[in-house]
């Protein structure tokens, strides 16, 4: 089957998913609740859309498409506080954060769905151990070929994304360095990484895509596990880099950031993508997930090294009049909060600092879930 | 020659044991049953195959009562009290059921013409529902789910609500004979707070004092040694076990003491004493008491599965969950036996011979320590909340 045309939406238009953990809350490890969640929440109309998730012990929910911050902000409140209340109901803990801190991959579930089955057969342990939990973001385009030229002209500022989501530093018990672990489960799969370079969305469909399906490796876009992806049966192209942060709040934010990033791309004063802007890639997506905002990574067309953090800076004073115009401004704010106070990494970090207890983490991150203000502006 | 008999007097315990224990790993690997419920069966073949093969005695007595001690801490541990604050018709569908166990039990026991008080207690003791019984098998299935939590919780409050019931009718009892309203009182509620209160300490001083000893966080050692204190410090004062092991581990689970999973269930020590209980409690029936009162302990057995299941489902879609789920989590409700036995083994020193006269008792408890088990386990498979669930 070839791929389908590029449906087009709304330039600059967004939503947002999210990957959520379902908690115990006597032990706080993940626990296969989903089913009996999405029983309780099909009752009533649901603010948004919720589905099941690889292993039942994730769900995942999403928002509908918006055009501005407070919009997608209110909605996604929204959707939290109806989890809560059925989580309340049923003794299960939700919380965002990339990985569990330490929960062991053998004891998961995988949710009784013919593609998870199929997919768990193929991958094996990978796929319990892809029990991480990321929120991908949307962004609408107008053609196939905006879309391509979005998505490679993004690749310099994945390590932004990544760096300020992060959320994953313990995995399986342990302190992995890295601020965001959860991207070292999404590389051990075979068709992760990068798209191939192409700005010319026919050319994509016919010479590349059809070439891959004719290898029988692939059946649809949802076979690729890329950082960007483009997504043609909604028009948009896919961020997916980012762990699900700690608030809903924080996951609003980041969206509203990636929205007016993208909204000074498509003005293209920016050199255009090329093939060699890859070749820094791998390296500052690694400084992003193992060093966070401190990371240090390298310019794709000077050559020269900076701070992830200045480069942020930088960009979000570009971003101004651009947030002016799509009313993304509180959502830049919180942008500059993360990175005065620290990503959720460090805050976990910090509580494991605190406590000594990896089940700390977990009770703190349902805390900040359910009830926290995103940080002070 | 040496004298044979005494040294297989003394054998007879660990042999036992062995046997049960093997014969459970068999049986669990053939046929999938609990390894429980085969235990019960050991217990009960060897203790009547000649009377006296299994001596009584009180260091096995206190070995069963620890067993059970490490379980309801373990089960305490695992009780989110703020769970019926956040939804109330969990409660409503506890004492609902609980209550209407007791009703109807005692309804019946009265048909069968049977006198006052051994009918009320009776009707106390099949509220509960038997916590060594359901969270064996949870862990053994490991099993996560609604049908799970729930089982956990509305075991722990019945197990509770029996407990005062069953003390109060003690209470009755005694003021009844002896017409000492201060015995009385003394005998149900005051045993049942002290008991409840010396547990919370235990919950409140092990927690503060591990530090000092700088046992860090493996603090598994340090628990058990203080259920195995706690508990034999209620036998000896002739106390209640169940509240004060219950209220410790709530205590210590709502003070935040973390213990990693294979350490709640104390590992291979929680294995071992949970053959011991199994095995001693069928060990206490005798077959003639168990044919007596057959007839009855069917009829008790079929209304208290009706009762409790319907209970639970008229609630279910209140609480949350679908009917199918309530249904399962009524019917899981089933096993009674290691509380039931365990409490009359603590009226003895009242001179009451309870189990003499329940001869229902017997049978029922038998019934269900093979069966119990079984419907639990098949409730939870019913309800998809077992880990082999998506291998199936």
């Amino acid at each position: 089957m070839p791929l389908e045309t590029f449906k087009t939406s709304a330039s600059l238009t967004f939503g947002v998913e999210l990957e959520l953990q379902l908690v115990n809350l006597s032990d706080l490890d993940l626990t296969a609740a989903s089913q009996d969640l999405l029983h309780l929440l099909r009752r009533r109309d649901f603010p948004g859309n919720v589905t099941p998730e690889v292993t039942e012990s994730m769900i995942e929910i999403n928002t509908g498409v918006h055009t501005n911050h407070a919009g997608l902000l209110a909605q996604l409140q929204l959707i939290r506080d109806t989890l809560v209340r059925a989580g309340d109901k049923l003794n299960v803990g939700i919380c965002g954060g990339g990985t569990h801190p330490f929960q062991h991959w053998a004891e998961r579930k995988i949710f009784p769905k013919p593609r998870f089955q199929e997919v768990s057969a193929l991958y094996g342990y990978l796929t319990k151990q892809f029990t991480v939990f990321g929120q991908h973001i949307h962004i609408g385009c107008s053609s196939g070929d905006e879309a391509l030229f979005l998505l490679h002209a993004l690749n310099r500022y994945v390590p932004h994304f990544i760096a300020l989501s992060a959320s994953s530093p313990y995995f399986q018990g342990v302190d992995t360095l890295f601020n965001s672990a959860r991207l070292n489960s999404v590389f051990a799969f075979p068709l992760s990484g990068r798209a191939p370079f192409t700005l010319s969305w026919d050319d994509f469909a016919h010479s590349y895509f059809s070439k891959m399906e004719d290898t029988g490796m692939v059946k649809s876009m949802k076979d690729f596990y890329w950082d960007i992806r483009p997504k043609p049966e909604y028009g948009t192209i896919e961020l997916r880099v980012c762990d699900t942060p700690l608030t809903v709040e924080t996951a609003a934010a980041l969206s509203a950031y990636l929205q007016t990033l993208c909204s000074y791309l498509l003005d293209r004063t920016e050199p255009a993508p090329a093939e060699d802007d890859y070749l820094v890639y791998n390296y500052n997506r690694f400084q992003a997930c193992r060093f966070g905002l401190d990371g240090n990574i390298v310019h794709p067309k000077s050559h020269q090294a900076f701070s992830l953090r200045e480069d942020i800076l930088s960009t979000l004073r570009k971003l101004d009049s651009y947030a002016d115009r799509l009313g993304s401004s509180a959502g830049l704010d919180t942008i500059y909060a993360i990175i005065r106070e620290g990503n959720d990494a460090s805050y976990l970090r910090m509580r494991h600092a605190e406590s000594g207890s990896t089940e700390d983490m977990v009770e703190a991150a349902i805390h900040r879930f359910r009830d926290t203000p995103p940080p002070s502006c | 020659m040496p004298d044979l008999l005494p040294i297989a007097s003394n054998l007879a315990w660990p042999l036992a044991l062995a046997a049960a224990w093997i014969a459970g790993e068999l049986a669990h690997r053939w046929t999938g049953l609990p390894r429980i419920s085969v235990y019960g069966i050991v217990g009960f073949v060897l203790a009547n195959i000649q009377p006296g093969v299994l001596p009584y005695s009180d260091s096995v007595v206190l070995l069963a009562n620890i067993a059970f001690g490490l379980i309801l801490f373990e089960l305490g541990y695992r009780i989110n009290l703020r769970w019926l604050r956040n939804n109330p018709w969990l409660g409503a569908s506890s004492v609902t059921e609980a209550f209407a166990t007791f009703a109807a039990v005692f309804y019946v026991a009265q048909a069968f013409a049977m006198t006052l008080i051994p009918s009320l207690l009776l009707a106390s003791l099949a509220m509960a529902t038997s916590p060594a019984a359901v969270l064996r098998v949870v862990n053994e299935q490991r099993s996560s789910g609604q049908v799970t939590e729930r089982i956990l919780h509305l075991s722990a409050f019945n197990c509770v609500l029996a407990v005062f019931t069953f003390k109060a009718v003690l209470g009755l009892w005694v003021f009844q004979s002896t017409g000492d309203i201060l015995h009385a009182l003394w005998n149900s509620l005051v045993v049942l707070l002290v008991s409840a209160s010396l547990g919370g300490l235990f919950g409140i001083g092990l927690p503060a004092l591990l530090p000092r000893l700088g046992a860090g966080r493996d603090a598994t050692v340090a628990f058990a040694l203080a259920i195995v204190l706690l508990v034999a410090l209620t036998h000896a004062l002739k106390f209640s076990p169940v509240p004060a092991a219950l209220a410790f581990g709530l205590i210590a689970r709502h003070r935040r003491v973390a213990l990693s999973q294979t350490e709640r269930n104390f590992g291979a020590l929680g294995n071992l004493l949970t053959v011991l209980l199994f095995v001693f409690m069928a060990s206490t029936l005798e077959w003639q008491m168990v044919a007596g009162g057959a007839v009855l302990a069917l009829v008790l057995f079929v209304v208290r599965f009706l009762v409790k299941t319907s209970s639970v489902i008229a609630f279910a879609h209140l609480s949350g969950i679908s009917w199918k789920k309530g249904l399962l989590t009524g019917m899981a409700l089933t096993p009674l036996s290691a509380f039931a036995i365990l409490m009359l083994e603590q009226t003895r020193h009242l001179g009451i011979g309870l189990i003499d006269q329940l001869t229902a008792l017997a049978a029922i408890t038998l019934l269900l320590e093979v069966i119990g088990p079984v419907i639990t386990q098949w409730a939870l498979a019913l309800a998809r909340e077992t880990h082999d669930a998506d291998r199936s």
